[in-house]
């Protein structure tokens, strides 16, 4: 891991300087927002916009507070994945384009340790964001709804870290492995069409990593069954690391590919 | 006018508004600092300010240029 720590400083301070580590969290502290707040003040949003007929009545649903953690967290699955990826996804192969590339390859660097601090970088940001997304949403779900416990809460907070790791580690091999437009395309395949099938067809199988936002909200509800549980999470672990062990092979591979 | 600005729950609404306040003074600042956007800079300080979150999330990712 030759220069790891010269790397890792150059990675935060390119992130710290094109502020990825205050919009990026502000984002996500605004999904996590939005649902609480949608939600509690569904009633009057309909008399005011919904030109709703004369003596219409609706029954609300009794909403627990885990219900409206897993709104936010469909959120951050949707809306919040894709800026994320949308940000970091060229991390490897923008630099490889424009030339930037060669002023490091040409140096004795480890591939290794050049990827190990993208992966290092992203995953703050990640961790910082989704921080805020979960403050957010707990914030405004414990004034307006009721409380959570807070030991399920961090469980399932570090649960979707873990799928956080994971789509990191997709999309930086997507990025080492092709060119910009091909690594997006393969990587929201990858993310999305692979939540959309595990929504559409999940439930024959329990152990996959794209359950694991649900089965964090699961953990809190507290009707998770705990080995498909632990199952996942160590799929998942194992998957992140076989894809960050891929994409330092083939960013090693492609570093001939670098425009001069 | 005062009396229904008094009701509205300020406790609840205020820290989406000082967000939201908070991410498009970022993006305009970053946008004076800039050397050179994708698109006319003019174009992203009208989007930045009235298309709230969505204009500055599309600048960050597509309107600055490395």
């Amino acid at each position: 891991m030759r220069g790891f720590t010269v790397l890792l400083q150059k990675e935060f301070r390119e992130a710290w300087r094109s502020w990825k580590f205050l919009w990026i969290p502000l984002v996500f502290a605004l999904l996590g927002m939005t649902d609480p707040l949608t939600n509690y003040y569904m009633m009057d949003i309909l008399n005011a916009v919904g030109n709703l007929p004369e003596g219409f009545e609706m029954l609300m649903p009794e909403l627990m507070p885990a219900d409206l953690l897993y709104a936010s967290i469909g959120q951050f699955q949707t809306i919040g994945l894709l800026v994320f990826m949308a940000t970091f996804v060229g991390a490897v192969s923008k630099e490889r384009a424009s030339g930037m590339a060669t002023l490091l390859y040409v140096r004795p660097i480890s591939f290794g340790a050049y990827f190990m601090s993208k992966f290092v970088v992203m995953s703050t940001i990640g961790f910082v964001s989704i921080l805020a997304g979960f403050a957010a949403s707990v914030y405004y779900t414990v004034i307006l709804f009721g409380t959570f416990e807070i030991g399920p809460l961090v469980a399932s907070f570090i649960t979707y870290f873990s799928w956080l790791l994971f789509v990191i580690a997709v999309t930086l091999m997507m990025s080492a492995t092709f060119k910009t437009v091909v690594a997006t395309t393969c990587a929201f395949a990858v993310i999305f069409i692979g939540q959309i099938l595990d929504t559409l067809v999940g439930a024959f199988w329990t152990i996959s990593p794209w359950k694991l936002p649900l089965y964090g909200v699961q953990l809190i509800r507290g009707t998770m069954e705990m080995p498909d549980y632990w199952w996942s999470l160590s799929l998942t672990l194992v998957i992140t690391i076989i894809c960050v062990s891929l994409g330092i092979l083939t960013m090693k591979k492609n570093a001939s590919t670098t425009k001069i | 006018m005062m009396e229904e600005l008094a009701k509205v729950p300020w406790a609840v609404i205020a820290p989406l508004i000082v967000v939201q306040i908070i991410l498009m003074i970022v993006a305009l600042v970053d946008l004076r600092k800039i050397h050179a956007t994708n698109g006319p800079k003019i174009l992203w300080v009208f989007l930045i300010i009235f298309t709230n979150i969505v204009g500055t999330i599309a600048y960050f990712i597509v309107g600055r240029k490395q």
